[in-house]
């Protein structure tokens, strides 16, 4: 049980060690490799079943046979990973942000089904941590050309909003919220592979790499606000 | 009889048609028929819910009607329920009626009737049934709903171990549909075509998210399930008790039993309600709550606690009179005062409850082992007076109180700690002394054990010690020794002393011990006895005494071995003969002394007697250092006078003296051993430990023998270590040493004596060969300056003539021959032209040495044979005068000297001091005493000194020669 517990815990914990590494809400690392980094190490984590998924099925009592394989992503709730793989970064970025935006609601409404203190608490960690992990999406979107499209992110389209219809049996709310744990999970390992695609595909970095020259006196201004270390030149990849 | 029983027939016949029409008559509508029915569900409940109204009764009139309703379940004709309602109608009143129906309502199509009847003693005629309402369908599906599969109840809430009716409701027919419970297949009943039911018994509670129980479509992903929230049976608190501490706050408690396992917004709740006052709390908390009380003073209360969920209320009450249930709050303020070594005052506070209540409460006073209670009654302030308390004790006192009217509950302990003031010393220290004569002095060592806590009555800070000469009573010394210390030594003269004793502390002086110690010393020769001791130490026993005797006392060391040996003593009563001493620091092996006294009337101790002996014997570790002497070829003496037997770890018995010898034979009071290496030996057993040496005895001559000597004690003997070996000598050696040590010895003188008179015979014998560079004719010389004056070299000297003469020379022997030869000289004479005056005369003396004959050390000249070959004298004369046959042989001898080897031998020279002038050579031939003469020695190799074929070996004297050069 301890063991358990450390399980579930530990990796909340290095994701928040890792999130205290970013800059706070507002403050960006302009670091792009430090911050894709980042990025890769949090998605990481925040793809393994033990985080959510594990607990909430065995508290629910669906761990049964003939439950588990009904603890299914419904199609179409999460972006897959074509999908994400087809879109240019800027957009999905975007794309991410708005999935974990429609993700945090829906965390919030799961919470009220989860009546023991521990599983709250679980559920409260992995909202903080989709809040850092946007942040640094943000961040990332800033580092990309043209980043001031991507300041605002856009809000979730209904073809990738994971919000299913608000049912009032517990039963199918149960089955629902396990399903959209292990869809969100997938996602997260979807975004994943993305990002280490970009990491292999220096070609595609290169057509996407930020344009730190052009953008310049933009992130200067912008910078000079918010943080004072600047990099020097060359530190972000090409 | 027939006409009677055909009249009685056609009267009941009459009746019965009578009946029949009457009931026709009443069937037909009543005016107090139910209308306006109206049917709602109550899906959570699973009840439905029927409401309907009587019209036409008259204002402010009450009808007792019965309603009768049918319930039929997916067709009215399958009535699963029937039942009659009884119940007053008013004007205008709406009636209402509910059924909780076992299958979920959503299950099924419902249909519901009812029909009414009067059942009024004031109205009995018209006893009949009204006419059945229309039936009123109830469905509990939403109408909108087209999902293939439902399953009801939807969250249904029991208890644990009730019986639940769940069921599925399919759109379609040809559907396969099973459905679980936690994973296990239920068996269901079929309803209908498209509904089955499932009776679910005895429900457990299985977590507390609730039990899920759902349906599948055999083929397809169609999954609808429900969960059912089981829940533990809500138990009746427990323990219910109100109490109070200050008569304004109520703090009521109960146990509430297991937790109904259900989610936090389904738990149960639990509510207070006083019945005379009519009050009514919601508790906060699942255990306790609080109640103020009521200002006006109430007394008494009736609550009620009443725990309460979504399944069952439970109701516990309580009746009690509030100035019962007083728990007083715990005492503060608790102080000590006016403590002295005997007394102390406890004070301390109490919180008031009301103005006319009595507190009792009660001290616990602990200190020294023991616990003392006592009660006292408290208004406000209590105070209690502690007697007959130990000084210098640290105690623990605590109070606690309780109402003295009516007792209910003590309040907390309140603690605090006092210690008492210290007083004098009560007991005299226990005193012992140990008494040795020193140089005619007594030196007597005082002893005294530390007094006990409750004997010290503080900390003792120093001893007194009093000497009194009993002799002359006036004289007396006192000593004061610092504590801690237990013992000081003293130095009297042969008198009689008496000593007191005193311990002090800051407040006063103990009483004296007294202890007289005489003069003599008194060590009166007493026979130590042996004793043997246990584990559990010795015991000892001593005749009684004839004379009074006020007690006696046993002393010891527990430490024998310790210079300081750390003396002990107990002390007896006058009737007593025997105690047993034990000590912890009694160790097996160690021998314990002690010593018995018996203290006279007049508090003088006398040493009765002494006993001796081991806790445990042990078996000797080592053996005696044992010398061995006197050694003979028939015997030796063995000796081990330093082995102490006092210091041993058991009583030594005695000894045994192994023998190893190689012929294994015994002699007479020997016996033979075996050893534990197996080896066979000779042992000889000393019964006498003070026995100490030993001879060894009828041993053979020139043979080897091995002994060991060790100990042996009543468990056992010392150990069997290593043995010492001896070879007794030769029967005739010691003869022999007498008379070569003696001789040895002469030679020895003699040859020192040689040795030291060696110069004075080499002086004798063979003198140095004086150096004529060093000569003190070269500075005589020197100090004419005249240049040309030096010694003659030989390379300046042209020889003219050569005489040859013969010289006898007594006995002496060249190294070369044995008989006696004379010695030839050859005479240079200088020549008419060269000689031009008196020159020198010059004597060649020619010697020729080889190696061995130098080292020969023969005294005096070697002379030339007298009779030369004449090849050998032809060597040393010029070619036109010398005769040839000299030269011949000279030039032979020269010419076998191999290049190299004239190293072997030395050329010397020796001039005579007077032959330096050569005014003073002699005319006439010269004679060999008078004039300087030449000893020339030359190297020649060891082949050319051996001796001639002849036999007889002759030397030439020659003229000095450079190397490699030759003078004719």
């Amino acid at each position: 049980m301890q063991a358990q517990l450390l399980r579930r815990t530990l990796p909340s914990l290095v994701l928040g060690l890792l999130f205290l590494s970013t800059p706070a809400m507002g403050v960006c690392l302009d670091k792009y490799q430090e911050l894709f980094g980042q990025l890769q190490k949090q998605t990481d984590i925040m793809q393994r079943t033990s985080l959510l998924l594990d607990p909430y099925i065995k508290s629910q009592g669906l761990d049964k046979d003939g439950l588990k394989e009904h603890c299914r992503e419904h199609p179409g709730a999460f972006p897959s990973k074509d999908a994400l793989q087809r879109l240019s970064r800027r957009e999905f970025l975007r794309a991410l942000h708005t999935t974990l935006g429609s993700v945090l609601h829906r965390l919030t409404a799961l919470q009220r089904d989860v009546p023991k203190a521990q599983d709250l608490e679980m559920l409260n960690r992995a909202k903080q941590n989709i809040r850092g992990f946007r942040n640094n999406i943000h961040c990332m979107a800033q580092l990309l050309p043209d980043s001031s499209e991507t300041t605002e992110p856009t809000p979730a389209g209904p073809a990738t909003s994971p919000s299913p219809t608000p049912t009032s049996d517990t039963f199918q709310r149960r089955l629902e919220g396990c399903r959209f744990l292990h869809g969100y999970h997938r996602f997260m390992h979807s975004v994943g592979q993305v990002f280490q695609e970009w990491g292999e595909s220096p070609s595609r970095s290169r057509r996407h790499s930020p344009r730190r020259g052009l953008r310049k006196g933009v992130r200067r201004v912008q910078l000079s606000r918010r943080n004072k270390r600047l990099p020097p030149r060359g530190q972000l990849p090409r | 009889m027939a006409l009677f029983s055909v009249f009685q027939t056609t009267f009941l016949l009459a009746s019965l048609s009578l009946r029949t029409y009457q009931s026709e008559v009443w069937s037909e509508p009543l005016p107090w028929a139910p209308e306006s029915l109206k049917v709602s569900i109550n899906s959570t409940r699973q009840c439905l819910h029927l409401q309907w109204s009587v019209h036409n009764l008259a204002y402010h009139q009450e009808l007792k009607m019965v309603f009768q309703i049918e319930i039929s379940r997916i067709k009215t004709s399958n009535v699963i329920w029937v039942e009659d309602y009884s119940t007053t109608v008013k004007w205008n009143q709406v009636l209402h009626w509910s059924w909780e129906s076992k299958l979920p309502l959503e299950c099924a199509k419902h249909f519901l009737r009812m029909r009414s009847a009067v059942d009024d003693a004031k109205t009995p005629e018209q006893r009949f049934w009204s006419n059945w309402s229309s039936w009123e369908e109830v469905d509990g599906k939403k109408g909108g709903d087209r999902r293939p599969l439902f399953v009801f109840p939807k969250d249904k809430l029991v208890e644990e171990g009730s019986n639940v009716t769940i069921c599925y409701v399919s759109r379609s027919q040809q559907n396969n549909i099973s459905c679980y419970l936690e994973g296990v297949r239920m068996q269901g009943e079929q309803l209908g075509p498209n509904v089955s039911m499932f009776n679910l018994n005895h429900v457990a509670f299985i977590r507390e998210t609730g039990t899920n129980i759902y349906c599948k479509v055999d083929q397809g992903d169609g999954i609808k399930g429900i969960v059912l929230f089981v829940s533990k049976v809500l138990e009746e608190p427990k323990d219910f008790s109100c109490e109070t501490q200050d008569l304004m706050t109520l703090n009521c408690t109960w146990d509430p039993g297991r937790d109904t396992g259900l989610l936090k917004q389904l738990s149960q709740s639990y509510t207070l309600f006083e019945s005379f006052s009519g009050k009514k709390t919601l508790c906060k908390h699942k255990s306790w709550c609080s109640w103020q009380v009521a200002p006006e003073s109430q007394e008494t209360y009736n609550f009620t606690l009443t725990a309460e969920n979504y399944l069952r209320k439970r109701s516990v009450y309580l009746l009690f009179n509030l100035t019962h249930r007083v728990h007083p709050k715990a005492p503060f303020n608790v102080l000590f005062k006016n403590v002295s070594a005997t007394n102390a005052t406890m004070t301390w506070k109490v919180h008031t409850i009301g103005n006319y209540y009595t507190l009792l409460c009660q001290v616990d006073l602990y200190g020294e082992g023991k616990v003392t209670q006592h009660n006292i009654s408290v208004k406000v302030d209590g105070e209690h007076l502690f007697g007959g308390l130990e000084p210098d004790t640290q105690y623990m006192a605590q109070v606690r109180c309780a109402n003295a009217n009516r007792f209910w509950k003590w309040s907390e302990w309140t603690c605090q700690n006092f210690t008492t003031a210290e007083a004098a010393p009560s007991e005299a220290p226990d005193v012992w002394r140990n008494v040795k004569s020193v140089q005619g002095d007594c030196v007597v060592t005082l002893f005294w054990k530390p007094l006990s806590k409750l004997q010290a009555n503080g900390k003792i800070l120093f001893y007194n010690i009093v000497i009194e000469n009993l002799d002359r009573s006036s004289i007396s010394k006192l000593l004061s020794i610092p504590a801690p210390a237990n013992g000081t030594e003293v130095i009297l003269d042969q008198c009689l002393y008496q000593i007191h004793v005193t311990a002090n502390n800051s407040v006063g002086t103990s009483p004296a011990s007294v202890i007289i110690v005489s003069g003599d010393p008194g060590n009166t020769e007493v026979e130590e006895e042996r004793v043997k001791g246990t584990e559990d130490g010795f015991s000892l026993s001593w005749k009684p005494q004839p004379r009074n005797v006020t007690g006696y006392v046993v002393d010891w060391c527990d430490h024998p071995r310790d210079p300081l040996c750390d003396l002990q003593w107990k002390n007896l009563g006058p009737n007593t003969t025997s105690t047993v001493v034990s000590s912890g620091a009694f160790r097996p092996g160690v021998r314990y002394n002690f010593r018995i006294y018996g203290i006279s009337t007049e508090s003088v101790p006398y040493l009765l007697e002494k006993k001796t002996g081991y806790s445990q014997e042990l078996a000797p570790s080592d053996n005696p250092q044992v010398v061995m002497s006197n050694l003979t070829s028939h015997s030796f003496t063995l000796s081990w006078k330093d082995y102490s037997t006092e210091s041993q770890p058991s009583f030594i018995q005695g000894y045994h003296v192994y023998l190893k010898s190689k012929a294994g034979q015994c002699h007479s009071g020997w016996e033979k051993a075996v050893l534990s290496d197996d080896a066979v030996c000779c042992k000889y057993k000393i019964d006498n430990p003070k026995q100490k040496t030993f001879v060894v005895e009828n041993l053979q001559p020139e043979s080897f023998y091995e002994f060991l000597v060790t100990p042996y004690t009543s468990v056992g003997e010392g150990p069997h270590g290593a043995f010492t070996k001896v070879t007794t000598p030769d029967e005739y050696s010691p003869i022999l040493i007498r008379i070569i040590l003696p001789m040895v010895f002469c030679i020895l003188l003699l040859m020192i004596i040689c040795y030291l008179k060696s110069q004075w015979m080499k002086e004798k014998c063979y003198p140095d060969i004086p150096d004529p560079y060093k000569s003190s004719v070269l500075s005589l010389i020197k100090s004419k300056e005249n240049p040309r004056l030096t010694i003659m070299n030989i390379k300046d000297c042209v020889p003219d003539s050569i005489e040859v003469l013969n010289k006898q020379e007594g006995t002496r022997k060249s190294l070369t021959e044995t008989e006696s030869t004379k010695p030839t000289y050859l005479y240079l004479l200088p020549t008419e032209t060269s000689y031009s005056g008196p020159g020198p005369c010059i004597c060649f003396e020619n010697f020729t040495y080889n190696q061995a004959a130098s080292d020969s050390a023969s005294c005096g000249h070697v002379p030339v044979p007298p009779k030369a070959p004449p090849s050998q004298l032809g060597l040393l004369t010029s070619p036109e005068n010398l005769p040839k046959s000299l030269e011949k042989n000279y030039m032979n001898s020269l010419g076998e000297i191999p290049a190299g080897e004239t190293s072997l031998n030395y050329v010397s020279q020796l001039a005579s001091p007077t032959s330096g002038d050569k005014s003073s050579l002699p005319t006439n031939p010269p004679e060999p005493a008078l004039c300087s003469e030449y000893k020339m020695q030359m190297a020649i190799p060891l082949g050319l000194a051996s001796p001639p074929s002849s036999g007889s070996s002759s030397l030439s004297s020659i003229t000095l020669l450079e190397e490699g050069e030759h003078y004719h």
